[in-house]
């Protein structure tokens, strides 16, 4: 057990050292996330009142939208290096090698998250700083790169790949679409916790059903 | 045989079944409808238990079957979707709404045209049959919470089975035994064309080996020469 953490340690590590030395992922999903908050201020001229209702579904489609960017690069690296092999043949236990590919796109949901929240605020003279709604969206981010990471694995490995991603991964996330903004509507309304509580359950189970299914069938994405 | 029950099916609902008598004559589309519905939901559960099982046990043939009853399963959602609007038009006074079954059935099937995508996108059968699996699998997981979600917010759409709410329909024992009928109809006709559907695949599947071994030999000649 105390391995198998250390290694995940050294592999989230990796990712993340890789990313702070390039730093190619992170410009890019950020500058394409405030340019869409531009895009949808003048797509949808709001009134403060509607603003309120709205800003949960508009940060997560603008989140959502720039996150599948960075998944898109998650598994680039190694592809175009060849070093995928490598891994696979160091790391104990493939399981890892997903989980921790998850937690550092994760965190990089989490960065995106922490940049955009201030952006959007500012740019809307709205304070999204209530932490029901964070919560709402750090779930919300989890359920996210659980089935992105999965699938961003698969498709790094087509022909097709960035094209296909967006295809396969917005289906699979409806459930989680429809309860982060449901959820984050009654936060930002400020409806009663009993009236939006089940979506934030939804969210649960969301997260804990796909990132189960990943740590079953990752062997299978990987192996020969 | 499928194709004569699905013709007894038919004359079943023209002939025996009577006529609803607020809806008239467009609620006899119903029964081909829920017929479509519901194999449209046996596919994909069919191919979700092949998906599974072919993750196991490593057996191709399986892969084959699963996409064929995607394919069928997503011909009868397309059906369903169709009837329903044909329905929907004069009762509901619209064509489509964001009705939860609509809504879900509509991204189930997008799911699994994003399978066939995902397929398409990969040269090597045996990886092409485990990414496909592992699709299906994570597919077939998130359409139950999808529908679930949809369904707390409102919906229209009558409820056949079960608890009844308001605007239902009661139905005679004459509609009943068509309906019946017709879904045992449509279930026939569901086995009957997966199996049409994987000896095809299956011959293809050879017919591509062949091919490529051709080729593999003409290429021997070439170099060896």
């Amino acid at each position: 057990m105390k391995n198998w953490l250390k290694t995940l340690k050294t592999l989230i590590w990796k990712d993340l050292l890789q990313e702070w030395r390039s730093k190619d992922m992170l410009t890019a999903m950020l500058a394409f996330a405030i340019l869409s908050i531009f895009i949808f201020n003048y797509a949808m001229e709001l009134d403060p009142r509607q603003r309120a209702e709205l800003a949960p579904g508009v940060l997560w489609v603008v989140i959502t939208f720039s996150g599948t960017l960075g998944l898109n690069r998650s598994f680039v690296a190694e592809q175009e290096q060849g070093s995928f092999d490598a891994l696979v043949m160091a790391v104990p236990g493939l399981g890892s090698i997903w989980l921790a590919k998850q937690v550092s796109n994760f965190l990089m949901m989490l960065v995106l998250i922490m940049i955009v929240l201030p952006v959007y605020s500012l740019l809307y003279n709205q304070n999204l700083f209530i932490p029901g709604l964070i919560l709402t969206l750090v779930l919300g981010a989890w359920s996210f790169s659980a089935a992105g990471t999965l699938l961003a694995s698969m498709t790094a490995q087509t022909r097709m790949r960035d094209l296909l991603l967006p295809v396969l991964l917005f289906p699979i996330l409806m459930p989680v679409n429809m309860a982060v903004v449901k959820a984050g509507t009654g936060i930002m309304t400020g409806a009663a916790l009993v009236s939006y509580q089940v979506w934030l359950t939804v969210l649960l189970v969301y997260g804990i059903i796909m990132t189960t299914i990943s740590l079953l069938v990752f062997d299978y994405v990987i192996l020969e | 045989m499928a194709g004569t029950l699905v013709l007894i099916a038919f004359g079943l609902v023209l002939f025996y079944a009577p006529v609803e008598q607020n809806m008239g004559m467009v609620q006899k589309v119903f029964y081909f409808h829920v017929s479509a519905a519901w194999l449209g939901m046996l596919g994909f559960l069919v191919a979700a238990v092949c998906a599974v099982i072919y993750l196991m046990k490593g057996d191709l043939n399986l892969d084959s079957v699963a996409a064929s009853s995607v394919e069928i399963g997503l011909l009868f959602t397309a059906i369903a979707n169709f009837t329903g609007m044909i329905w929907a038009r004069p009762i509901w006074n619209t064509w489509w709404t964001w009705d939860p079954r609509l809504t879900t059935m509509t991204i189930m099937a997008f799911t699994y045209i994003a399978y066939f995508l995902l397929r398409r996108g990969i040269e090597d059968p045996a990886k092409k049959a485990r990414f496909g699996s592992i699709y299906l699998i994570i597919g077939f997981a998130t359409v139950p919470l999808t529908f679930f979600s949809a369904r707390l917010l409102r919906t229209i759409h009558p409820t056949i089975f079960g608890t009844a709410g308001t605007g239902e329909m009661a139905m005679t024992p004459a509609m009943y035994q068509t309906m019946g009928f017709s879904i045992f109809a449509f279930s026939v006709l569901f086995a009957a064309l997966l199996i049409a559907r994987t000896r095809l695949r299956l011959a293809e599947n050879w017919l591509e080996e062949q091919e490529a071994l051709e080729q593999d030999e003409e290429f021997g000649e070439v170099s060896g020469g």
